[in-house]
């Protein structure tokens, strides 16, 4: 019997095949489809592999954000709310949401005041168009600020913010897969990356474009009709809380701005809200009978309605309310006051998506049936690209003996590659087609090296002579493996990623070849030309 | 079936100088064709909107092409710089140097057009682009004549091959131009397999002259063979690619076999006559002093 140690590199290649079998088909692996699990096939594919959008269809946009930035700002002991309203008041064309003035790389803002006097970094960011560097510097100079520098672009806080916005706008809007994500280019620029398959570019823009508007309205019995007003908006709020569940039922603290507070107390005797006891709101229910509700409208839609406690009507209307304008958006459950939650957070980008000509942005659609068609035409055109390799290596040693396991070698480090993407869900572009056939390519290269040096001479009557020729072999082989990896490395590395696809997959596949597949090539060559002599 | 052997060439008959005159000469034509391009057009080769900035757009006609053209250019408000078809798929694509993809979807879809896929790239992006991939390019081949000069430690065969891919990725760059082949992201994705490839046989060919007891001339033609044979398969692959490729219009792999055929024959040329060369002069003379 053939001893398993000197076999050894057959088995190594024979387990990860094996292993690349398990990723590409085992429908444990799958990860979306988990909601009947009866059947082995998804709906849409027999393997685990992913397909990018240039083989599956739907868009792609990449674009900047609109802003200016001013770094090292004094804020002269001024809260950041007072900074925003001073500039915004020297910027023309821009409101008080148009500009954000930061304490420090807040990951999130919210639910606590900045902590005045942290030594970290002030910035004041302005998110309209057409404001220049110099605009930016001019209003802080006439708002009495001081400021180190100023630049193009946003913080890193705020392109955080607008990615995690876009990816609950995308996840709102239901376009099941869609991603956000920063990237950087080579030239430090940040971009904003938006992937949404199946849709077209059109809807996509149209969501992605829109800043998201996000206001409270008064719904009351003004005469006989109802009629909305609008009494807070997503920038009347100088906090927003974290959902929170108690005995008395799920809320959001929210703290209004003081400069708001008294104009919307105001309103609320007006309108009723604030009568005694409070109102129950059945908005839902009957709205044409209900007490005066307040409305929580995002997007132009009514997303939730809700009463005034009798305790908060109470101070609102004795005007002690004003003093501490804080009060709780009433919700029916968490969930829900976790979405209000968000909605109101999420609700508006920090900074909208730059489409204009010279900003830099790409964007492309496939149609899904377009991707369709290049998955199976670059199937075929791999196929064909086999059989031509077959071909000529056949026509050229006239023995299957050496040709055959070859072609079967060089397949089986695609397997590999492929069964690896399958594994950490790695989506195939074409780029990684272009990787895999560059693999083939220089795949079966080594390959006729080994052959050649191995059957060098004629006959190979021993193992040492085998051992010895399969070493000089793997000196050239390693070298031009490495010489590739070299080449490939820049490509792979820097994430500005039409050709990382195909960088990646080729060094991976070199190195898959040179510590797997080629050798095994080697033991299966040594097997079939030494014991059939 | 056809016999496939590689042949024994008579390299005793010809001096170094001929043989190596015939890639050099290749070369300095290549060179003078990329500075022509460059001193009129600006740029040494031509770009594709991945590095100059505009959309593309790919539409689904059936009928004849002249019909097809006119409906493409009623259905744009924006001038087209350039419409092609794609053989056998009733394909077109329209090129703009300008324009918003969202509005170009619409207006092909307001003319009833199936639109099979939209990219656009904004001017300063696709610069970037450029200098990432020229960066690239650049790094790469770098990093691969250092590793060179690593391995071989001795100047002239290592020179040898770093000349050989340098002219494996200039021939195929004046080819471009002078076929009309745009500069694209598959194209620079070829240039950089290039350097994988050239460097392969080239590698083979010192490694047997250079470290292997026995005559010149036979080491020669063992490298030879096999490298030969290596470059063959992979020519006869990538031509077969191309023609496939282009005939189901998918333009990446089609520019990439294309780039690779030029560029291997090219290495072929480079390895046998300039690197083959270099090496004699090496082994007979440059040792000896």
């Amino acid at each position: 019997m053939v001893a398993i140690k000197e076999n050894w590199r057959v088995i190594l290649l024979v387990v990860f095949l094996l292993v690349s079998a398990f990723a590409l088909f085992s429908p444990t692996i799958a990860g979306d489809d988990s909601a009947s699990g009866a059947d082995v096939a998804g709906e849409s594919s027999a393997t685990n592999l992913q397909y990018g959008l240039e083989l599956s269809g739907g868009t792609r946009i990449r674009a900047p954000l609109v802003g200016v930035t001013a770094e090292g700002v004094d804020f002269g002991g001024d809260d950041p709310r007072v900074v925003e309203q001073a500039v915004a008041a020297e910027v023309d064309g821009a409101g008080p949401s148009d500009v954000i003035a930061r304490i420090g790389a807040q990951p999130e803002q919210g639910t606590a005041q900045p902590q005045p006097g942290a030594g970290s970094a002030r910035t004041v960011e302005v998110t309209v168009d057409g404001v220049s560097t110099d605009d930016l510097a001019a209003a802080l100079d006439a708002a009495g600020y001081g400021y180190e520098t100023t630049r193009e672009g946003v913080t890193e806080t705020t392109r955080q913010e607008v990615v995690r916005i876009l990816e609950n706008k995308i996840n709102e809007a239901g376009l099941s897969g869609g991603t956000v994500q920063e990237v950087t280019t080579a030239q430090g620029d940040n971009f904003i990356l938006v992937e949404a398959p199946n849709q077209d570019a059109s809807s996509v823009r149209q969501l992605v474009s829109e800043r998201g508007t996000v206001v409270i309205e008064a719904y009351y019995a003004d005469g006989g009709n109802y009629t909305r007003e609008t009494v807070l908006q997503q920038e009347d709020f100088q906090s927003i809380g974290t959902a929170q569940d108690e005995s008395g039922g799920a809320f959001v603290p929210v703290t209004v701005s003081e400069s708001i507070a008294p104009e919307f107390q105001q309103s609320t005797r007006d309108s009723g809200l604030a009568q005694q006891g409070g109102t129950r709101c059945t908005y839902g229910a009957d709205p044409d009978s209900t007490e005066p509700c307040l409305l929580l409208v995002v997007n132009g839609e009514v997303t939730n309605a809700f009463g005034m406690s009798p305790g908060l009507a109470d101070s609102l209307r004795t005007g002690e309310w004003a003093g501490n304008p804080v009060f709780q958006l009433q919700t029916t459950n968490v969930s829900e006051a976790q979405e209000v939650s968000i909605n109101l957070r999420a609700g508006a980008l920090p900074a909208r998506l730059d489409f204009s000509e010279e900003s830099g942005g790409t964007t492309s659609f496939i149609s899904p049936s377009q991707g369709a068609d290049f998955r199976t035409n670059s199937l075929l055109t791999g196929i064909v690209a086999v059989i031509a390799v077959s071909g000529t290596v056949f026509v050229r040693y006239r023995d299957v003996r050496v040709a055959a396991p070859m072609v079967v070698t060089a397949l089986s480090e695609v397997v590999i590659l492929l069964g690896f993407a399958a594994g950490i869900g790695y989506p195939l572009d074409l780029s990684v087609i272009a990787g895999f056939i560059a693999v083939i390519g220089t795949g079966v290269d080594d390959l006729i090296i080994i052959a050649d040096e191995v059957m060098a001479e004629g006959e190979i009557n021993s193992r040492r002579v085998f051992q010895s020729r399969f070493r000089k072999a793997f000196w050239v082989i390693g070298a031009a493996a490495a010489t590739t990896i070299i080449a490939m490395s820049p490509l792979a590395i820097l994430s500005l990623g039409d050709l990382q696809g195909f960088a990646i997959f080729t060094i991976l596949g070199v190195l898959v070849g040179v510590l797997i597949t080629r050798p095994a090539y080697g033991d299966i060559l040594r097997s079939l030309t030494t014991i059939s002599r | 079936m056809v016999e496939f052997t590689v042949p024994e060439v008579d390299y005793t008959r010809y001096t170094n100088r001929q043989l190596a005159a015939v890639p050099l000469a290749v070369l300095a034509v290549a060179i003078l064709i990329i500075a022509g391009w460059f001193v009129m057009t600006g740029a040494p080769v031509n770009q594709g909107i991945a590095f100059t900035g505009g959309t593309e757009v790919q539409v689904a006609i059936d009928g004849p092409q002249p019909a097809a053209e006119e409906e493409i250019r009623a259905a744009f408000d924006a001038d087209p710089e350039s419409i092609r078809s794609v053989p056998t798929q009733d394909v077109y694509i329209i090129t703009f140097q300008a324009g918003q993809a969202a509005d170009l979807e619409q207006q092909a879809e307001a003319a009833g057009l199936d639109v099979r896929s939209i990219s656009s790239v904004s001017a300063s992006f696709g610069g970037d682009t450029q200098i990432l991939a020229l960066g690239g390019l650049a790094v790469a081949f770098l990093g691969m004549s250092l590793l060179v000069f690593a391995m071989f430690r001795v100047f002239v065969p290592s020179i040898a091959v770093v000349i050989s891919a340098f002219s494996d990725i200039v021939v195929p760059l004046a080819l471009m131009n002078v076929l009309g082949i745009e500069l694209s992201l598959g194209t620079v994705a070829a240039l950089l397999m290039l350097i994988g490839y050239s460097v392969d046989s080239d590698i083979l060919l010192n490694n047997h002259i250079l470290r292997r007891s026995g005559d010149f001339y036979e080491s020669t033609y063992r490298a030879m063979r096999t490298g030969v044979t290596m470059t063959l398969t992979s020519i006869s692959a990538m031509i077969v690619m191309t023609i496939t490729a282009t005939l189901f219009g998918i333009q990446l792999l089609a520019a990439i076999g294309t780039v690779l055929v030029f560029g291997l024959v090219t290495d072929l040329m480079n390895t046998y006559l300039l690197n083959l060369s270099l090496l004699r002069w090496y082994k007979f003379r440059g040792v000896a002093r």
